[in-house]
C-alpha cells in the first residue's frame, strides 16, 4: 500500500501491517509453527511457546532453546549457544537503526524498535523503509513487525496443538521452513557482489568452523572471517 | 532431559528458564546495538563491514540448521535438505522478486520426496 508524506501515523502503521500480511508475516509465522511442536516435545506448556515467539522473536534462538532442552544440554551451554547465534542482531540492528531513529526519540521507543528486528523485518525493512518518508518510518516498521509477531504467535500456538497430528513429511517441512526462508530472503537482499561472497563464505565456513572451533564460538568465528573477507573485496572493487 | 535448577524449581520454572536462557541472550544484542548505533555514522565503512558480518552469520545459522536439524527434520536425509535449499536459492538468484515461489518450490521438493521416501 502506498504511503504519502501527509498520511497519519496510524494509517502508515496499518499499511505496514497490510504489507506484512501479503507474504512476509506468513513466512515467518509458518516457520515458527515448528517451534510450537518442539516446545510440546519437551513438555513445556503452550504459553511458553507463544511467549518465546513474542519475547525472543528469533526463530533460531527458540529452536536452539527447545531442541537443546530435548537433547539434555546444560543450561549454561544453552545460553551461550543462543547468545552466539544471536550475535547477528548486533550488526543487523546497528545497520537498520539509522533508518528508524528520529530526533527526540527516547530510549524506550528505540528499544521497542530494536526488539522488532528479526530476519524478516530486517531484510524487508532495509528494502522497504527507504521508500517511506523519514518521519513515518518508525510507524511503518512497527505496524509491519506487529503483524509479523501477531501471526507468528498464532501459528506457534497452532503448532503446539497440531504438530502431533501432522504426518512426518509435513512436520519436517515446517521445521525446514526457517532455514529455507532465511536463505531466500538473504539471497533476495543481496546488493553487491561482495554480499554474495559474504553469503557463500558464511555458508561454507560454518561447517568447517564447527569442526575446528569448539565451545559454541564456531558461528561467530566463521561469520566474522567470511564477513571481513567480503568487506575487503568490496573495498578493493571500489578503488 | 535438562533438569531445572533445584532451588528454583516450581511451576514457573519454564518461564524463568525462557527469560534467563533465551530472552536475555538474544535481546542483549539488540539493546547493545541501540547504544552503538548512536555513535556510528550511517554511511561509515564500519557499518558496511557490520552488514557483511551479519549476512555471513545468518548464512552460518542456515548451514547449522540444515546440517544439525532440530526435531523430526533430522529424520530426512541430508541430500534432500540440501536439495530443497539449492532449488530455493536458484529460483531467487534467477529472479529476486520470486521469494514466495522459491520457498514454496523448496518446500514442495522436500515434502514430496519425504513422502515418497516414507512409502
Amino acid at each position: 500500500m502506498p504511503v504519502s508524506p501527509d498520511s497519519s501515523r496510524a494509517r502508515v502503521a496499518l499499511s505496514g501491517a497490510l504489507d506484512a500480511l501479503t507474504l512476509p508475516a506468513w513466512m515467518v509465522g509458518f516457520g515458527l509453527f515448528g517451534v510450537g511442536s518442539l516446545a510440546r516435545d519437551v513438555g513445556y506448556p503452550a504459553d511458553i511457546a507463544v511467549l518465546s515467539t513474542v519475547l525472543v522473536w528469533a526463530g533460531p534462538s527458540q529452536v536452539i532453546f527447545f531442541a537443546s532442552i530435548a537433547a539434555g544440554a546444560a543450561w549454561s551451554a544453552i545460553a551461550i549457544a543462543i547468545a552466539f547465534a544471536s550475535l547477528r542482531f548486533l550488526p543487523m540492528t546497528v545497520a537498520i537503526m539509522p533508518l528508524l531513529r528520529r530526533p527526540g526519540q527516547g530510549y524506550p521507543a528505540q528499544f521497542l524498535l530494536a526488539h522488532c528486528v528479526a530476519v524478516t523485518t530486517w531484510t524487508e525493512g532495509l528494502r522497504r523503509l527507504p521508500a517511506v518518508p523519514e518521519p513515518l518510518r518508525p510507524s511503518y516498521f512497527l505496524g509491519f513487525s506487529a503483524a509479523c509477531v501477531g501471526v507468528s504467535a498464532c501459528t506457534t500456538y497452532a503448532g503446539f496443538h497440531l504438530a502431533g497430528a501432522l504426518p512426518l513429511p509435513l512436520a519436517a517441512g515446517l521445521l525446514c521452513l526457517t532455514p529455507i526462508f532465511f536463505l531466500a530472503s538473504l539471497t533476495a537482499g543481496l546488493r553487491h557482489r561482495a554480499d554474495v561472497v559474504a553469503l557463500v563464505l558464511g555458508l561454507a565456513l560454518a561447517p568447517l568452523s564447527a569442526l575446528y572451533v569448539g565451545g559454541g564460538f564456531d558461528l561467530v568465528v566463521s561469520g566474522t572471517i567470511a564477513g571481513t573477507i567480503a568487506y575487503f573485496i568490496q573495498r578493493r572493487r571500489r578503488r | 532431559m535438562t533438569q531445572p535448577i533445584a532451588w528454583l524449581d516450581g511451576p514457573w520454572w519454564p518461564y524463568l528458564a525462557l527469560f534467563v536462557f533465551a530472552v536475555l541472550p538474544t535481546e542483549i544484542w539488540r539493546w547493545l546495538a541501540v547504544g552503538f548505533s548512536r555513535r556510528i555514522d550511517a554511511n561509515s565503512p564500519m557499518l558496511e563491514w557490520v552488514r557483511m558480518v551479519a549476512t555471513a552469520l545468518l548464512a552460518g545459522v542456515v548451514a547449522k540448521l540444515i546440517l544439525n536439524p532440530p526435531g523430526v527434520l533430522a529424520q530426512l536425509p541430508l541430500w534432500l535438505r540440501i536439495a530443497a535449499l539449492t532449488v530455493t536459492v536458484a529460483i531467487v538468484a534467477y529472479d529476486r522478486r520470486r521469494v514466495m515461489q522459491a520457498v514454496l518450490s523448496g518446500e514442495a521438493l522436500l515434502i514430496g520426496c519425504a513422502w515418497w521416501l516414507a512409502r
